[in-house]
């Protein structure tokens, strides 16, 4: 059963489906590519941090999370997944053979299309996206839904507090200027707004009632999670209302035009290889490290 | 004849007029590629840098020197930081202004540029997505190779099966997550009657670290275009209250040298981490780790894990870039990203049990053997010769 009371905050997560990287479960083919095959599939973890992220809005401020993903009807698993992190009110699969091969723009067409169909009219005031999926790793999934939607774009959020009172969202960002150094900022926005999470972001409860909250709705995300399938909503492109030529390879500007092993790059560098268990070999190699490292050797 | 798409514009990044490193990089590309474009094409399409930020006239005039053709620049105080809804707002404007493009070219049919380029990195990632968004075309992410092309492509939905050819398209290479596949993406218009649609600029963001600046030449001449961008309340509803600068827990810039660890920790990760860190406390290094490394693919204490197997720790070209006077790659095979982030180190050294790993191509010494045996082996050499430091009186 979903509820439809209107709640003071209203949140959502987008989430992926993706292959497990962990051990036991990956699996490479010999020249080191991935297995799709035999690799098992589940909840992406930049979606379980904004899974987590969501969950803090629950806690904190008593948010209706709901969650949706696009692709097969496989993906409801990381939906089941994500309701047990962020107890999730409502979950989404957007799902038509029409949306397979799209690319982020495609992709985010649906994704808009789904943020409005949650239930309150999808007024929606954060949605939430993790930071990239572990395949795909563009990244560019999240922002491009969120200028679809409209809403303020907030990325690498590594913290975030909402004042219900004047609507308004305080985030902290963490941005690294590769070659320079790492800034942290903090910025406030008008609800509502699209947050991309980075992977450092951390939940803290500091209050008893939190905590008492916490727990609560951990134990109801529990019980949910067993029965998700009550809370799931199945949404094809006409239940979206969303225009095919938009969605799937149709909707796609880009194309993959080929794959291909990259070439094995010219030798850089002419090592001298060393048998690692003589140990006069690597008397020689420790005096060059120090040599290169600047050391002073007084014998 | 001129086209509705033309020339190549490249989003700059700076702080305060310095110019991300980046920035300079995909300039160097970008000349090159329409260098080779104007020949083949007997055309002069330009490559056009896009400033946007408050008193950074100057950086605009190296842009110039570092192979731009014309700068685009917005000057605001609203534009000093990168927020993304307000330059996501003036960029679109900006590459939709023939206005603009006419300044330093023939205007006449221009709706948008050719191509567009950005930098894949936490700023210029986000920028491009929005971007693109808001331009309806095609982008590409993390891209580290570049071809301009005249194909003939045959595609179920973009010709309807028919052959057919496009001309000027831009192959952009994309290495995959394992390093060692590259997938080529290209932005197409749609041609099939059923869903036609032009798609332009073709977009992406490219890696940082991976293409070389040109010299710069201060006796090269080009426009700098003042642009006024047009924004109101709405577009300035970010209001950043606070902005420093961090310093990463990890450290690989004060340190004289780095120990890395790929995959090879496999047999006994605990352990081999542990290993690591001390050959690296011996030589008073900091630790680093290729990119399957943080996807944690291996079980171990939490304390390992939230000390080693972190992105932050992440060299190549998902992560950071270092060049220590000495680079210990331990268990590394040398996929090409971790290599990009690496290659400049001063002095390489190997520990990998397989001759055949790309990394043997990449070191200066290639220690064959199991981490588990060397390192311990290694250490013993490392304390027998330890250095004494001599103070001067």
């Amino acid at each position: 059963m979903t509820s439809t009371t209107t709640k003071d905050l209203n949140v959502a997560v987008i989430v992926k489906l993706e292959p497990d990287f962990s051990e036991g479960n990956v699996s490479y083919n010999a020249d080191g590519t991935l297995n799709r095959a035999e690799t098992k599939s589940i909840l992406g973890p930049h979606s379980a941090i904004a899974s987590n992220a969501a969950f803090y809005a629950k806690v904190k401020y008593g948010a209706r999370v709901a969650v949706g993903t696009m692709g097969p009807p496989i993906a409801e698993s990381a939906l089941q997944q994500a309701q047990l992190l962020c107890d999730a009110d409502e979950l989404h699969l957007y799902s038509d053979r029409l949306f397979a091969g799209a690319d982020t723009l495609a992709t985010a067409e649906v994704l808009k299309a789904g943020v409005s169909k949650v239930e309150g009219d999808g007024k929606v005031d954060i949605v939430f996206s993790g930071h990239r999926a572990s395949d795909g790793e563009t990244g560019q999934t999240g922002p491009q839904t969120a200028w679809k939607l409209g809403y303020t774009f907030l990325g690498h959020v590594i913290d975030y507090n909402v004042d219900l009172q004047s609507r308004f969202v305080r985030a902290k960002r963490l941005i690294s200027l590769q070659g320079f150094y790492d800034i942290l900022e903090e910025v406030e926005a008008p609800l509502p707004v699209f947050i991309s999470i980075d992977p450092s972001y951390k939940a803290f409860f500091n209050t008893v009632s939190q905590r008492l909250a916490f727990e609560k709705y951990q134990k109801e995300a529990r019980s949910r999670a067993e029965n998700y399938k009550q809370f799931l909503k199945v949404l094809n492109t006409q239940q979206l209302g969303i225009d095919p030529k938009l969605v799937g390879l149709p909707g796609s500007p880009t194309i993959v035009y080929k794959v291909e092993r990259i070439p094995k790059a010219k030798a850089s560098r002419k090592s001298e290889v060393i048998d690692g268990a003589n140990r006069d070999q690597l008397t020689r190699v420790a005096a060059n490290m120090y040599e290169v490292l600047g050391g002073m050797v007084i014998k | 004849m001129m086209s509705k798409y033309q020339h190549l514009y490249v989003v700059i990044e700076h702080e305060d007029g310095m110019p991300v490193p980046v920035s300079l990089e995909m300039l160097g590309e970008a000349r090159r590629l329409m260098d080779g474009f104007n020949k083949k094409y007997s055309s002069d399409e330009k490559v056009v840098a896009v400033v946007l930020g408050h008193n950074a006239r100057k950086l605009c005039e190296e842009l110039i020197f570092y192979g731009a053709d014309a700068v685009i620049y917005a000057d605001n105080p609203e534009l000093r930081y990168r927020r993304n809804l307000i330059d996501t707002k003036v960029i679109s404007q900006i590459a939709r202004s023939r206005e603009v493009a006419a300044k330093f070219s023939d205007t006449s049919e221009f709706v948008k540029p050719r191509y567009m380029f950005f930098g894949a990195d936490s700023i210029g990632r986000h920028l491009s997505s929005t971007v693109l968004a808001e331009l309806e075309s095609g982008l590409a992410s993390d891209i580290n190779k570049l071809v301009i092309e005249d194909l003939e492509i045959k595609h179920e939905h973009k010709t309807k099966g028919q052959a057919m050819k496009y001309e000027k398209t831009l192959e952009m290479y994309r290495p995959d997550f394992s390093g060692f596949l590259w997938t080529t993406i290209l932005c197409l218009d749609n041609r099939n009657p059923a869903i036609e649609r032009e798609y332009h600029p073709q977009a992406c963001s490219i890696i940082p670290g991976v293409f070389a600046p040109i010299e710069p030449d201060t006796s090269r001449r080009g426009a700098i275009v003042d642009y006024v961008p047009e924004f109101d309340e709405r577009d300035l509803k970010v209001r950043i209250l606070d902005r420093k600068i961090v310093k990463s827990a990890v450290d690989f810039d004060s340190h004289k040298a780095v120990v890395s660890f790929g995959k090879g920790i496999k047999d006994s990760p605990e352990q081999n981490i542990k290993q690591v860190a001390e050959l690296a406390k011996e030589i008073e290094a900091e630790v680093g780790i290729s990119l399957p490394i943080s996807k944690k693919p291996f079980p171990v204490s939490e304390g390992i894990n939230s000390t080693y197997m972190i992105p932050d720790r992440v060299i190549g070209t998902s992560g950071r870039k270092v060049a220590p006077l000495l680079y210990i790659a331990v268990g590394i095979s040398g996929a090409m990203q971790h290599i990009a982030g690496m290659k400049e180190s001063g002095f390489i050294v190997a520990i990998n049990p397989d001759e055949n790993s790309p990394i043997k191509d990449e070191c200066d010494i290639f220690i064959r053997g199991r981490m588990e045996d060397v390192i311990p082996l290694l250490l013993e050499q490392l304390r027998k010769q330890r250095p004494t430091i001599e103070v001067k009186k």
